[in-house]
């Protein structure tokens, strides 16, 4: 008993989510290191759209089980809830996770009250230590880093997005599809009468959480562009001042401050900015404010909560080369 | 008239939180409490079937007693009824335990129609309280709606998800869950706010609700935590000097230090 | 700001309200209203629940019967955060007050609740292109007809003009009678032959609509007539005499708005190694500017405070209260863009708009000049030789 670990795989219309694979990842060394199977569970409406999935063959998990039914296209929550409570009853997993997507964190409480199973959100790291799992997650407004157990098997948890890079395997895993019994209720209360996908997403620059920021002292396009490539690295947005913008290095969208866009994210990372009065009054409000310049003396030094005095082109460079190398 | 209840949360104000040391849950008697953000919208959805279809719509919170002046301060919105469900053994719960709490109490309340939450509080930040309660109840949950319509005596959710936008009708009761951004909340009403002092809510027990201890509280929370970093902050305007790549060291170390680096 | 006039706790409730609503509705969106010269019901429509289009409309009516201080309360802190908004909101009070102050009762519950609860706005139109300070020289007329009015005329530069359900028209109905010649009517939205012309383009309260109000063979039913044929120069005085101080109190929230933002600026610009503020030029400006925003506060509260009292005969009071207040915002919102130098002259930055805004209060709901002429008037009252 509890020797499986579930893991949701989300699909529709032929594609799976990429969260669900990359929860493969720290699931991969926690099944490991607790001696478990891991196995991905899809749920689809269309068979050989399921099995056409491209990544499949390569993905983290030893098995993949899926179950089909017409009623599992648009994947609704109470009728998830019920395969997954069956499952859970007839496999007696050690534990169940979800990614947090919206799907993710719609079904996996109904899956967690019904199985009166603890249930942990936005994990974003793991700990096995003496056969125990421990889950920890940012909260209360991410200052504080909590670490959990849950008292009750199986052990459930929702990971955070973003939190860990897809891997693909060495081996294939195991696919099999699952037929649920007989008289199982495949029924749903929602009827879905409409769906209209997702557009292309908009400018993040104002609800991000990090913002890397770039000014003159970056002296070229070509320099300012390495930010995007540190944004990368954070999950950040890249933001620009308005003499930035107007040198044609970055467009107008990305434009920060006054007649521009005002970010509050918890940290701002200012390259060679000197912190005109135009440019602070749309990020005086960072949580976290570091600042790069040549100049020690800059507005946006006094204003940080960290310089670093320093040729923001050569910093930049220098950052990004150490950031790859840990990688 | 139908009834929709709309279940709030105080939560502490960012940047006043303090953390129980020993039990590792949050102190909130002695946070100052403001209304959980994204509990706005709900109330806004809920106020707008109540003009546009008569609903009656109670606001309740589960909370300790410092709670009351927020949900006075709900009652000027427009609801029709405030409870405060309060009780010492309700203490540290989790969301399962909450999600008891609650279904007990809309029990209590029912028959209704719709029960309305936002999608998460800004402290937990967890979002699992609307689907849990909804399950422990036998009922239908609805998650990041937009927006309810409310045509012909039915309920259709306009509701976003991972790859898209759905039209979702549902039959009542059920629960749901609003999205924090939406195009309008309404202000308090300054009729109402001038008559706040008469306002006080109706308190529900666990006199009331007898829910056996085992399954509230922190007895009742099979998650706990047990332990917690507290991440600790630079006084502004600490200026290093040197070369970009020991200073570039000394930023990863202290971006790993605050957690934005794994 | 460095005098607190005692409140009481409504009054703190209600300011506390506007203020949230102010922050909310308005504070973000206000440069850009005035950029777009665009009008947003937003703030109207929340102003509306919070149920302060009934703030002087009488209980029975659904409103909450205040008098004119607290008026005068709510239309400050409103035009602290947008006057283009407070002048929406204050318009519609005077476009209200002929049926407040003169309406039959039937009259008075056919329109006052839904003015209360904010669903109508009101307009009040008594200016034509020939008629400004010279209001006697209005041209537009009013025949009886059997059982109804037919309006003929142009009425210009009207607030609210096209956004308000509800006019209080001044018309001629008896053009030989000189000044006992005009009568008050109710025209709304939707009569026949009443039109709305273009929106004007203006150097400030841009977030407000200002349009002309044409009336071509426009019938009425005879009920919308207001007391008595005869009526209409003593309701439009009477009703301009109550509105007046709500001019003066967005002087004063314009003036405030402004005064603060040159102050922050000049305590943290630099320049010569030291704030600015630091430099007497600047620092005695704004002392200079706090002294007169405060004695404007003082006379416009006062003003108030005598009107609600029951005062009769207020025309001088209100025109010092009025003609005083909107003089000093225009003279403190000079100076504060002086204060913030280049920053106060760019569009980006908010102190330009305060000084655009300011200056219509000098110009309507009677200039300056003629508010000179009424205290003139009044104040020879007093000796009698």
């Amino acid at each position: 008993m509890a020797e499986c670990i579930f893991a949701f795989g989300q699909c529709f219309e032929g594609k799976l989510h990429p969260a669900s694979l990359e929860i493969l990842t720290p699931l991969r060394e926690v099944a490991d290191r607790l001696n478990k199977r891991l196995i991905l569970i899809g749920l689809a409406d269309d068979k050989e759209k399921f099995l056409a999935i491209p990544e499949l063959k390569k993905l983290l998990a030893d098995e993949v089980w899926y179950i089909i039914h017409p009623n599992l296209k648009h994947l609704p929550d109470d009728l998830c809830e019920r395969v997954f409570v069956y499952l859970a009853s007839e496999h007696k997993p050690f534990g169940i996770f979800f990614p947090a997507t919206k799907k993710g964190l719609s079904v996996a409480p109904r899956v967690a009250a019904s199985l009166q199973a603890g249930l942990c959100a936005h994990v974003n790291a793991f700990e096995v230590k003496n056969g125990n799992l421990f889950l920890l997650r940012p909260t209360y407004g991410e200052n504080i880093i909590a670490k959990l157990t849950s008292q009750t098997l199986p052990i459930m948890a929702t990971i955070a997005l973003n939190a860990f890079p897809i891997k693909e395997a060495e081996k294939e895993p195991l696919i099999k599809e699952l037929k649920l019994p007989e008289g199982f209720d495949w029924s749903t209360k929602l009827t879905i009468k409409n769906f209209k996908p997702a557009k292309k997403e908009p400018s993040r620059l104002s609800v991000a959480k990090i913002v890397v920021g770039g000014g003159m002292g970056l002296k070229s396009k070509e320099n300012f562009q390495m930010l995007f490539e540190l944004a990368k690295i954070l999950n950040a947005e890249v933001g620009g001042t308005r003499p930035a913008v107007h040198a044609g290095w970055v467009e107008a969208e990305r434009m920060i401050g006054v007649s521009g866009v005002s970010v509050r994210p918890k940290l701002y990372l200012a390259f060679g900015i000197s912190g005109a009065i135009q440019h602070t009054v749309g990020m005086e409000g960072s949580e976290f404010i570091v600042s790069i310049n040549i100049d020690k003396e800059a507005p946006m030094m006094k204003m940080a909560h960290i310089g670093f005095v320093c040729d923001a082109p050569s910093f930049l460079k220098a950052l990004l080369r150490k950031l790859k190398a840990e990688d | 008239m139908g009834r929709i209840v709309v279940c709030i949360k105080g939560v502490p104000k960012p940047g006043t939180v303090k953390v129980d040391e020993e039990t590792h849950t949050l102190r909130r008697e002695s946070a100052e409490l403001i209304l959980n953000p994204p509990d706005r919208p709900a109330l806004e959805v809920a106020l707008r079937l109540k003009d546009q279809a008569n609903f009656e719509v109670i606001a309740i919170s589960m909370g300790p007693p410092n709670m009351v002046p927020l949900l006075q301060k709900v009652y000027a919105l427009g609801v029709d009824d405030i409870y405060l469900i309060s009780d010492r053994a309700f203490a540290g719960s989790d969301t399962l335990a909450t999600s008891r709490i609650l279904a007990r109490a809309l029990s209590l309340l029912s028959p209704f129609d719709l029960v309305v939450m936002g999608a998460r509080s800004i402290d937990g930040e967890t979002g699992q309280v609307p689907p849990e309660t909804a399950s422990l109840l036998n009922l239908p949950s609805i998650t990041y709606v937009k927006e309810i319509r409310f045509v012909d005596g039915k309920f259709i959710a306009i509701r976003e998800d991972d790859f898209g936008e759905e039209e979702v009708e549902f039959p009542s009761p059920a629960v749901v869950s609003i999205v924090p951004e939406i195009d309008y909340v309404r202000p308090p009403s300054l009729k109402r706010l001038l008559s706040l002092k008469e306002i006080t809510p109706k308190i529900l027990t666990n006199a009331e609700l007898n829910l056996d201890e085992a399954s509230i509280g922190l007895s009742g929370s099979p998650t706990q935590v047990v332990d917690v970093f507290e991440k600790t902050f630079v006084s502004r305007g600490e200026i290093f000097e040197g070369e970009p790549d020991e200073l570039a060291e000394k930023l990863i170390e202290v971006l790993k230090e605050k957690g934005f680096l794994a | 700001m460095l005098i607190e006039f005692p409140l009481k706790e409504e009054h703190k409730i209600m300011i506390e309200l506007i203020k949230e609503i102010g922050e909310t509705y308005i504070k973000p969106y206000s440069l850009e209203w005035d950029e777009k010269e665009a009008y947003n019901a937003t703030p109207i429509k929340a102003l509306a629940q919070a149920d302060l289009f009934g703030l002087i409309i009488p209980k029975e009516y659904g409103g909450l019967g205040f008098g004119t201080f607290e008026m005068c309360l709510a239309v400050e802190w409103l035009s602290y955060f947008c006057a283009g908004v407070s002048t929406t909101y204050a318009a519609s009070f005077l476009g209200a007050y002929p049926i407040i102050l003169f309406g039959s009762k039937e009259q008075k519950e056919r329109y006052l609740p839904s003015i209360a609860k904010g669903e109508k706005l009101c307009a009040f139109a008594l200016t034509e292109p020939q008629a400004g300070s010279d209001a006697f020289a209005i041209k537009t007329t009013a025949k009886k007809d059997g059982d109804f009015y037919i309006l003929n005329g142009i009425k210009q530069w009207i607030t609210n003009g096209g956004i308000a359900d509800i006019y209080t028209v001044i018309a001629l109905t008896d053009p030989a009678k000189g000044a006992r010649g005009a009568s008050a009517f109710i025209v709304e939205k939707g009569d026949p032959g009443f039109m709305v012309g273009k929106k004007e383009k203006k150097l400030g309260l841009r977030a407000s609509v200002t349009t002309d109000l044409i009336f071509n063979d426009c019938q009425i039913p005879k009920d919308r007539l207001i007391a008595r044929e005869g009526m209409g120069f003593m309701v439009a005085l009477k009703t301009l005499d109550y509105a007046r101080c709500g001019a003066g109190a967005q002087a004063l929230g314009i003036a405030q708005a402004a005064l603060e933002v040159s102050l922050k600026h000049a305590k943290t610009r630099v320049q010569f190694g030291q704030p600015v503020y630091q430099f007497q030029a600047v620092s005695h400006t704004f002392a200079e500017m706090a002294m007169r925003l405060s004695s404007a506060r003082a006379l416009v509260y006062s003003v108030c405070q005598y009107i609600d009292s029951g005062a009769k005969d207020f025309s001088g009071a209100s025109a010092m209260a009025k003609c005083f207040a909107t003089d000093q915002a225009m003279w403190i919102t000079e100076r504060a863009i002086q204060m913030m130098g280049g920053y106060g002259y760019m569009r980006d930055y908010p102190v330009q708009k305060f000084f655009r805004d300011a200056k219509c209060l000098q110009i309507y709901e009677g200039t300056n000049e003629i508010q000179r002429n009424i205290i003139a008037r009044e104040l020879a009252k007093w000796i009698k030789v």
